[in-house]
């Protein structure tokens, strides 16, 4: 692929001895010791990765042995890519993005003739053409849509709490007023729904005894001290595990909305808008907790259609 | 009978040191072949941990010995007279005489010793002055004087926990981990790093916890840890989880190097961009410049004179 | 020297050459110039990392299980021994601590993947600050603004599908804010989980997502973002030689080849040695996700840290229409980011109409201070992100500085108003003050000690750039260049000088 200088009318007029083809390199040989001590030290690092990976050695020396690897070896190739190489610099032309207006007038005049001589009096093939095409659209968007999955319908506005509901622990075990302590948590769940994302409510022991009206209308809903709330949070629907039993507030782990117990849940603090929903609890005869309804509102964050009350 | 107690006791040294061993072997073994890995290296907290147990257990034999001189002798034991003497000494101007409580601090009855023994062991109390914030710092107390303190408070009244010991034989670390992530990471954080609460609250981080201390505290909830009762956190449950605590979260497995504190990705995405694109940008700079050379053929024909780089 | 083993490169060559004509355009390719300046080498930096991410990646998804189907671990790690979780986090712990390496990988392809987004996002800062999204480079900027939206939604889907207690938590995040959109937003939420959250069917298909869907689209928008650097050629800064219609660095071929060869091999060995010492999404100390668990403390990984930033600063407002609402979540997890791509996908456009009132074709590129206006509003811009990423971990930084979290939180609100107020008239003065020194940001002249004929000895500042040659030579165009002679010269031993191979006798 030798090129003979009859290719290159005007070479002569850049002499090779001009300091654009000087390698940078200040010192030569030295940069030629480093640059071979880096590919050296890049295959002993190479041979040492090989050497622990049958040894199965940490993922420490796995990693500094290949990394070291690797990173000598690059040295070695920037430094004689750098150094050893003509210094430059150099040069090459860039065409603009531009055209002429003749070739502007060619192309149009191209493509706009022969789509003229294609939908001559052919109109109504494009006109078909684009309406079996669209319906293609429109249809080809359904299974790759519509099959993902159900329709949210009603799912997003109830819970699997309803009237008479047990709470019961994860373990399966019906929760009764002697399971805590002023100052107790417990997760629990209907007893149908164990270990659900939605249906996941707190069980706080407040106080000692006596209901907690946290607000008018919700008199007996959180009988001897006892106060249940759902888990989900209902800014981003994280659960709202942490309860700090002085301060009386539930605070949600993820953007520390803070919700204040013995006000309903309401958020005292944080990106939060609307209070915890609060489960109606009661004792039955057997000495159970169970709720009294579902909860009254849909419980988490909000979405389009949950509707305009707060 | 002591013989009985002591031969007992002996197995159960062996059984609290075995998982430090079972610890230590691999750390010292990476922190020999990976010098960084000696950076995260636990072996420090492994020590503390194995020693204050140690002093722990061979405390508890003597203190059992002393108890079964009690039951013989039916009266005040030196036990009892040294935890008084402390109490005067050091907690009385806040909790009254007999810890009947005063203006300055609440009375201490019906919290049982255990309560006790978690609050002066992990140094909340004595506060520094009354009305500061119960701060974790070294405890004032040695181990004999704050069971003292703790004995002679809990036979001031009727209730309370006692001391817990719990036995971590046979304890299943994985129905402890599940029982941690339920109960405690929504505050401490799941690798116990501990973290903020609401206005100038902390859940702090559980590194440097005796079993002791993290079973006296799972049951008595301080300051606004909530309380976790038997019907939440059941008897074996507790072994499991203090044996999960003081086992993974005193000395978490980080087989991949620096634990970064385990607060996770505000940590890594600070070494991410700082280290790993600040490094790659470093190397681009080297790369990336032009080398400049030295002229050696009109260098100091300005100057003339000798010259020096300042 | 070897007759017979040219022979058979040639004849393999020309056999290629015959088919495919590479000699006609071949050269051209060797001969295309690189500007010699670091800032053109950050874009490689995401390059590179974004190969480590596949080939690491390939490695992982040999072992990865993406199923939520509940199996019971068992394996190395004890406090996991016997817990029933999906098949998605026992695959990924086995990997971690059964397969040799796999920890390794797993950790290079996480620390590749913030590499990845972070050099793009410098990358990104460089090519508007620089104003190298002029025409006609503005289609490159969006395919850019889009590699970097699924550079992060693919970190985003990478991270999630462990199916640990944190990514879990995140998922359920994302759920929400797919469910805050207007008209759509809960159709779509259950469209993409196969149902109420939180469905059975999203770590399969995060997982397709992940590995195939999404990198097959950043690899075409890949070649596109490249095809379009080759078309353009590199814009430049000016500077000796350097003009609109040519393009002064060093050639591809052999310089760049190795230089920027050598890149890769030095970034893949931070990314490495990254790996190697610093552990990376412990997930075995995470535990698997379960619904309603939680821990504190969690946060996405750093390039979402903006948006849980700003769900976080968002006060606490909801918009209640008859009938419907318009949820909390929607302003800050998708209006927000959908106003902030919105701005980036048109500024080009916005820029030249209402502040350059230029429509030129640029390639040689502006130092920040020479357009004052995008410069300050680049950096008014940046510094809100910026707080908001600071944000999100209000609770981190309450807990390490001991503040209370609810000043910290308040600390943001305000300063991401206040601090973004405060950047743009600062950034603008700098800019100012930078016009009237020409001389700032070059590297300081020499000061040199002289000594007089009387003995007598001064301090005097250099020329400029004495005994530095190399910035002042005049560009040697590259088409023109021949080193045939060169070569001849190497072979002929005698002539050859001792430093130097480019050295040529006269």
């Amino acid at each position: 692929m030798s090129e003979t200088t009859e290719e290159h009318p005007d070479l002569e007029s850049v002499p090779l001895d001009a300091p654009q083809f000087e390698v940078a390199a200040r010192n030569v040989k030295r940069t030629e010791y480093i640059t071979f001590a880096s590919f050296i030290l890049a295959l002993i690092a190479f041979a040492a990765f090989g050497a622990a990976y049958t040894q199965n050695a940490s993922t420490g020396i796995f990693g500094l042995t290949i990394g070291l690897g690797l990173f000598f070896f690059g040295f070695g190739l920037v430094s004689w890519g750098k150094y050893l190489m003509p210094q430059g610099p150099f040069s090459e032309p860039r065409p603009l993005m531009e055209t002429t207006e003749k070739e502007k007038e060619l192309l149009k005049a191209d493509f706009t003739s022969r789509g003229k001589v294609a939908i001559k009096r052919r109109s109504f093939l494009v006109k078909a053409m684009a309406a079996a095409g669209g319906i293609f659209g429109i249809v080809a968007a359904f299974p790759l849509i519509r099959s993902l999955g159900p329709l949210p319908k009603n799912s997003l506005m109830t819970t699997k709490w309803r009237k008479g509901s047990y709470l019961t622990t994860i373990y399966g075990d019906k929760v009764k007023p002697s399971d805590m302590e002023v100052g107790g948590i417990l997760t629990v769940f209907p007893e149908d729904d164990l270990g659900s994302a939605i249906s996941q409510t707190i069980l706080l022991r407040v106080k000692e005894s006596g209901n907690i009206v946290t607000m008018a209308g919700r008199e007996d809903w959180a009988p001897d001290g006892f106060i249940a709330f759902s888990k989900v949070c209902t800014h981003a629907g994280c659960p709202v595990g942490l309860y700090e039993h002085l301060e009386q507030l539930l605070v949600c782990p993820c953007h520390q909305s803070m919700f204040n117990v013995k006000d309903g849940a309401m958020p005292v603090f944080g990106p939060a808008p609307r209070p915890l929903p609060q489960l109606p609890i009661y004792i039955d005869s057997d000495g159970y907790f169970r709720a009294r309804a579902g909860y009254d509102e849909p419980i988490g964050p909000g979405f389009w259609t949950r509707g305009g009350t707060a | 009978m002591v013989e009985a107690v002591k031969r007992s006791l002996g197995k159960r040294l062996k059984a609290l040191l075995k998982p430090n061993k079972k610890i230590a072997a691999p750390l010292v073994l990476a922190a020999a072949v990976v010098i960084p890995q000696l950076l995260f290296s636990a072996s420090a907290g492994a020590g503390v941990l194995s020693h204050s147990e140690t002093n722990r257990s061979k405390h508890y034999q003597s203190q059992m010995s002393q108890r079964a001189a009690a039951a013989a002798v039916g009266a005040k034991t030196p036990q009892l007279q040294e935890g008084r003497t402390l109490f005067d000494e050091n907690c009385s101007s806040c909790h009254g005489v007999d810890a009947a409580g005063s203006k300055l601090g609440p009375s201490l009855h019906g919290l049982g010793a255990g309560v006790v023994n978690l609050w002066v062991s992990s140094g909340w109390m004595p506060l520094a002055n009354p009305g500061a914030e119960p701060a974790r710092k070294p405890a004032l107390f040695d181990t004999s004087q704050t069971d003292a303190i703790s004995q002679y408070v809990a036979s001031l009244s009727k209730g309370g926990i006692p001391i817990l010991y719990p036995d971590l034989k046979g304890a299943d670390v994985a129905e402890g981990f599940s029982i941690f992530a339920l109960n405690c990471a929504p505050c401490h954080t799941i690798t116990g790093a501990g973290d903020a609460l609401s206005n100038g609250l902390y859940a702090p981080p559980l590194h440097g916890l005796t079993s002791t201390q993290v079973a006296e505290a799972v049951r008595s909830g301080p300051n606004n840890m909530p309380v976790f009762s038997t019907g939440v956190v059941s008897k074996s449950q507790l072994k499991d989880l203090v044996a999960y605590v003081t086992g993974y979260i005193e000395h978490p497995d980080s087989p991949g190097g620096l634990g970064l504190g385990g607060v996770g990705p505000v940590a890594e995405g600070f070494i991410g961009l700082f280290a790993g694109v600040g490094l790659c940008l470093l190397v681009a700079f080297w790369i990336g410049d032009r080398t400049e050379k030295e002229d050696k053929s009109h260098s100091d024909e300005e100057v003339g004179v000798e010259k020096a780089h300042v | 020297m070897d007759e017979g083993r040219n022979g058979m490169i040639d004849a393999i060559y020309n056999w290629i050459d015959n088919r495919l004509a590479l000699s006609k355009s071949g050269r051209h390719l060797l001969n295309k110039i690189f500007p010699d300046h670091w800032s053109f080498m950050i874009g490689e930096i995401a390059l590179y990392s974004f190969i480590v991410l596949l080939i690491s990646g390939i490695f992982l998804t040999l072992y990865f299980v993406p199923s939520e189907a509940i199996v019971t671990y068992h394996g190395a790690y004890k406090p996991l021994d016997g817990m029933r979780v999906s098949e998605a986090y026992a695959s990924t712990i086995n990997l971690t601590f059964a397969v040799r390496g796999g920890l390794f990988m797993r950790q290079l392809h996480h620390w590749a993947a913030n590499i990845f987004v972070g050099s793009i996002v410098v990358h990104m800062l460089r090519v508007f600050f620089t104003g190298a999204f002029r025409r006609p480079r503005e289609a490159n900027w969006m395919i850019g603004a889009t590699l970097l939206i699924l550079a992060i939604f693919n970190g985003f889907l990478g991270y999630s599908i462990p199916d640990d207690l944190v990514s879990g938590t995140g998922i359920r995040i994302a759920f929400s804010i797919l469910e805050s959109i207007p008209f759509v937003g809960t159709n779509l939420a259950f469209f993409l989980f196969g149902g109420n959250y939180p469905g059975t069917d999203i770590i399969p298909r995060f997982f397709i997502l992940h590995v195939l869907i999404l990198p097959l689209i950043i690899l075409g928008l890949l070649a596109g973002h490249l095809g379009m650097l080759v078309k353009h050629k590199h814009a430049q800064f000016k500077g000796r030689g350097a003009r609109n219609d040519n393009v002064v660095g060093s050639p591809l071929w052999p310089n760049y080849a190795a230089k920027a060869g050598g890149f890769f091999f030095l970034t893949t060995g931070v990314t490495a040695i990254l790996a190697a010492l610093v552990q990376i999404n412990p997930i075995w100390q995470y535990g698997p996700y379960v619904p309603y668990k939680v821990s504190y403390a969690v946060q996405p990984d750093w390039y979402m840290g903006w948006l849980d930033g700003a769900l976080r600063v968002m006060p606490a407002w909801e918009i209640h229409l008859p009938g419907h609402m318009v949820p909390n979540v929607f302003f800050p997890g998708i209006l927000l980011p959908g106003v902030t791509f919105t701005l980036i996908y048109l500024w080009p456009f916005i820029e030249a109409k209402f502040i350059t009132h230029d429509y030129s074709e640029h390639h040689l590129l502006d130092q920040p201070r020479d357009n004052p206006l995008r410069t300050s509003i680049g950096a008014a811009v940046f510094a809100f992100y910026f707080v908001l990423f600071g944000a999100s971990a209000t609770d981190v930084l309450a807990n390490y500085l001991q503040v209370s979290l609810n000043v910290v939180l308040w600390v943001f609100r305000i300063s991401c108003i206040v601090i973004p107020i405060i950047v743009f008239p600062v950034a603008y003065k700098i800019c100012l003050e930078l016009q009237k020194t020409p001389d700032a940001g070059k590297r300081k002249r020499h000061v040199i000690i002289v000594r007089d004929p009387e003995g007598a000895y001064h301090s005097v500042e250099s020329a400029e750039y004495v005994g530095y040659v190399a910035p002042e030579l005049n560009p040697v165009d590259i088409e023109e260049v021949d080193l045939q002679p060169e070569i001849d010269a190497l072979n002929t031993p005698k002539e050859t000088p001792q430093d130097g191979i480019y050295q040529v006798p006269r």
